[in-house]
């Protein structure tokens, strides 16, 4: 007959016990997710199949593409273990061409996956999960590393030159009444422009496209013992195999039938009435952009066409309402023109000035005239009565990219700033080295040298907020004492000066002055 | 005592209403203070800061601290995280970038200077006063050293003077009060190169610092911390990563910290004035009845024997009587009975002796 006294202890001792460990326990299991940051893979596959016939029972099921194909190459198989075929090449869904009931679908993965995996283990060799809950798993340990692929102008010159030029290899077009693909010749584009995120019809999805278009080809390739592109996920997919793409120095321009120069007017397919053209046109050097890019895709995000033909003044449906000044001029947007040209801003070499400015500015409307000139006399550009392209050639050799500013006698050469000087000596800036470094940056870039030909437009980078001119404002003229209530924004002279300085060097990466070493810019007093 | 269940649920009923009553009789608990209008702050901007220190080696000039251990130029200080101590107002910590892992970011500690704090809230000598230009003060004359107002403190920023043995206080950023009401900057203010400190009306600051947001997109993230943190502190901060990358506490809330511990302390007069009198009284009242029904019931007890007693009494005598009665009739009886016995014999002996003459004759006489 046990105590109650001992009883009563036991329990006192086994309760503070299991409050003890459940509560370890707690802390334990909050622990920081691994950070993935050295595990991660580009082959990574998350099948949820049955997604589409509801939803999903099971959490989805992780699956590394790759691991698989190494092993079935070990096993001196191929793809056909679980790609069928289909047409010419192979499917890309497993094990089946298409989906049908779900139940047949489940069972096709269950079936076929575990009795490989059933299979290898009793080969002896490393096999994958049988268990229901060790597939379907709840957590996924490691984190993707896939980035996505696509050609740039050196990786599509490889290509087309181990065709021989020969462009419908790759390059279909469909015919919507006759249903079926074919060859068009001139109007050839990227596989972007009609197979889409996801499958229409009988339209694929650009993935499934590109996988049935590339890897096919490679596969066959090197069947047949020649040099070809990868065919493991991570061979395209993985961000430190993409680096390691050769890149063709000097690419030739691909021939297109594409324009050298080009008069941007209003006037195209979405918009016809020369009429209800406002602004001077724009003369635009094709030929020279046609570097800056990646690839077409860059401007030519819905097809090789212009801009024009689906974007009117007003918008259009086709455009989806984005209308003819936003896709030229919307900041942040990477096809229109001003886009780009800002995000070119964001160079080292030009950020020390440019990343001060403030965002979502107004632009001052006297800039219009920087790309809008006039056409000639008699306004006929864009009506069709004249050749645009020989008006735009004209235009464009009017034009002068090339950086200037003021004669070096009247840029001071030293800027003694003796204001503040309290506890540290007068500065003695070097101002014209720095004027002539900026310079230097800007000269070699067409873009950078045309909007900076104007003398004063680079002083602007620091005698900012005042008009240009020889000698501008100093500093002291609008910073005084800081916190000023009317002037908010305004920072005093000290925090302008340091500000000022400290920003540009930061944005530009110049590691010497050091922003906390005093003594870098001005001497200590005595 | 044991106590009955109808009375044990009356008491807490009685305690319960009680409790209802004294709800209504608190100050301004749940109204919000937005400050006093007009009242100064600084926004402090961790992009522009650029980890110099400065700002440290200004408030220990203008608040004359004694001189630190290793000096404020020496940036490798910052290579381990510090907080404010008794000789310290002011730190400022160096943390990661989690997106470009080359130029660190900075933080500056100091008081926050609380719309509502925490330590005026905990501190039952009102050592701490919220003034009206912003600042909160301390005052040292007054301070009993109890330390409730660095447990208070959701920033953990008193710090006490522990080294010292007669008059320690409670060191803290005073946002430099004397000099703020003359109109001078505070000294880490006046220090910061850059003006990543900026001093002026907390409105004003506010505006500044949305003027600067929407200014440059992308560059800080879009929340004010101290704009509403605990009610709202007079000393913003700006960050361009999230606030516990560098280190602040984003589990705060928005509720100020006296607003938090108002419904208990509110409780205070109601649970020491109602409650003592009120269940006192009832306690009284339960006692007096009870006596006055132990003495009715001991009363009637009393008369209750009394009567049985003498009811008992008559019953006896009674019965006595009764008892004597019986006997007296039994006797005789029982004479009756000899007598008509012996009348009887007399009779037999004289038919039997007609001859005899002489003969014990038994008269009633003789027996």
């Amino acid at each position: 007959m046990i105590h109650k006294r001992t009883l009563r202890r036991w329990f006192a001792i086994i309760t503070l016990a299991s409050l003890f460990l459940i509560n370890s326990v707690a802390v334990y299991a909050v622990t920081a997710p691994k950070g993935g940051k050295a595990a991660g893979r580009a082959d990574i596959i998350t099948i949820d199949t049955m997604k589409s016939f509801g939803n999903l029972q099971r959490p989805a099921v992780v699956f590394y593409h790759e691991k698989h194909s190494a092993a079935v190459e070990k096993k001196s198989k191929d793809c056909t273990v679980c790609h069928l075929s289909e047409n010419d090449g192979l499917s890309l869904k497993y094990m089946r061409q298409k989906d049908e009931a779900p139940e047949a679908v489940m069972n096709i993965y269950h079936s076929n996956c575990i009795a490989c995996h059933k299979e290898t283990a009793a080969a002896g060799d490393k096999s994958g999960p049988v268990e229901c809950g060790e597939c379907h798993k709840e957590k996924i340990e490691l984190s993707s590393t896939w980035k996505s692929m696509g050609f740039d102008h050196s990786l599509h010159y490889r290509h087309s030159k181990a065709q021989e030029e020969k462009c419908d290899v790759c390059h279909h077009a469909y015919n919507k009444t006759t249903k079926k693909l074919f060859y068009d010749k001139g109007k050839e584009g990227t596989c972007r422009y009609c197979h889409k995120e996801k499958t229409e019809e009988n339209r694929i999805a650009g993935q499934f496209a590109a996988h049935m278009a590339c890897i096919d080809c490679h596969r066959k390739t090197q069947a047949q013992n020649k040099t070809a592109g990868p065919v493991t996920c991570s061979g395209c997919h993985d961000p430190a195999e993409q680096e390691l793409i050769e890149k063709v120095d000097r690419v030739p321009r691909m021939k297109r039938n594409q324009p050298d120069v080009v008069l941007l007017t209003a006037v195209g397919k979405a918009q016809k009435n020369p009429n209800l053209i406002r602004m001077n046109p724009v003369p635009f050097d094709h030929r020279a952009h046609e570097k800056y890019g990646n690839s077409c895709r860059a401007c030519h995000h819905a097809d090789l066409n212009a801009c024009v033909s689906c974007h009117s003044l007003t918008g259009s449906k086709e455009s989806e309402n984005v209308k003819l000044e936003q896709a030229m001029h919307q900041l942040g947007a990477e096809s229109s023109c001003m886009g780009c040209h800002s995000q070119a801003q964001t160079d080292t070499r030009c950020a020390g000035c440019h990343s001060s400015v403030p965002k979502n500015r107004m632009q001052n409307p006297n800039d219009c005239g920087t790309c809008h000139v006039p056409g000639p006399a008699g306004g006929t550009a864009g009506s069709g009565k004249s050749d645009d392209t020989v008006i735009a050639a004209a235009l464009l050799k009017s034009r002068t990219p090339v950086a200037d500013t003021y004669a070096e006698e009247d840029i001071p050469e030293k800027v003694v700033i003796k204001s503040l000087a309290y506890e540290y000596e007068p500065v003695e800036l070097p101002h014209r080295k720095i004027i002539y470094t900026l310079l230097n940056n800007i000269k070699d870039n067409k873009l950078a040298s045309y909007f900076h030909r104007e003398n004063g437009t680079i002083c602007q980078g620091c005698h900012h907020n005042s008009p240009t001119a020889k000698k501008p404002p100093s500093c002291s003229s609008c910073h005084g004492i800081p916190f000023d209530e009317n002037n908010i924004l305004r920072p005093g002279l000290k925090g302008a000066y340091h500000r000022q300085c400290m920003e540009c060097h930061d944005a530009m990466g110049i590691e010497k002055p050091v922003a906390t070493d005093c003594t870098g810019c001005h001497r200590k007093k005595v | 005592m044991s106590i009955s269940r109808r009375k044990f649920l009356g008491w807490l009923a009685a305690a319960g209403g009680g409790a209802v009553l004294g709800k209504s009789a608190d100050a301004a608990s749940n109204k919000h203070f937005t400050g006093y209008p007009g009242s100064k702050g600084v926004l402090y901007d961790s992009v522009l800061c650029i980890g110099c220190r400065n700002c440290e080696t200004g408030c220990n000039k203008v608040n004359d601290l004694p001189a630190p251990d290793k000096p404020f130029d020496d940036l490798t200080v910052m290579d381990t995280h510090r907080r404010t101590d008794d000789k310290t107002y002011t730190v400022v910590n160096k943390y990661q970038n989690p997106n470009y892992p080359k130029s660190p970011l900075y933080r500056k500690i100091q008081c926050n200077h609380c719309l509502e704090p925490a330590c005026a809230s905990a501190c039952f000598v009102r050592a701490f006063t919220k003034t009206p230009v912003g600042a909160v003060t301390y005052n040292a004359s007054v301070c009993v050293g109890c330390r409730y107002c660095m447990i208070a403190c959701p920033f953990e920023i008193p710090a006490y003077e522990y080294d010292s043995a007669f008059s320690p206080r409670i060191m803290k950023c005073t946002m430099c009060y004397p000099r703020i009401s003359k109109g001078q900057l505070p000294g880490c203010v006046e220090a910061c190169p850059t003006e990543a400190l900026s001093f002026g009306k907390r409105d004003q600051l506010l505006k500044l610092a949305r003027e600067r947001i929407r200014k440059y997109p992308g560059r800080y993230v879009e929340h004010i911390y101290g704009e509403r943190e605990m009610g709202g502190t007079s000393w913003l901060y700006l960050s361009a990563v999230p606030f516990k990358e560098i280190g602040m506490r984003e589990d705060l809330g928005v509720t100020p910290a006296p607003e938090l511990t108002a419904g208990v302390l509110n409780a205070v007069p109601m649970v020491v004035g109602i409650w003592p009198v009120l269940l006192t009284g009832i306690y009284a009242i339960n006692k007096r009845n009870q006596k006055v029904a132990d003495a009715e019931s001991e009363a009637a007890v009393t008369v209750a024997l009394d009567q049985a007693k003498l009811e008992a009494e008559t019953k006896l005598s009674e019965a006595l009587a009764k008892a004597e009665k019986e006997k007296a009739e039994a006797i005789e009886q029982e004479v009756k009975k000899a007598l008509e016995e012996a009348a009887k014999a007399q009779e037999a002996d004289d038919s039997d002796e007609g001859e005899e003459g002489t003969g014990e004759t038994k008269t009633e006489e003789d027996a």
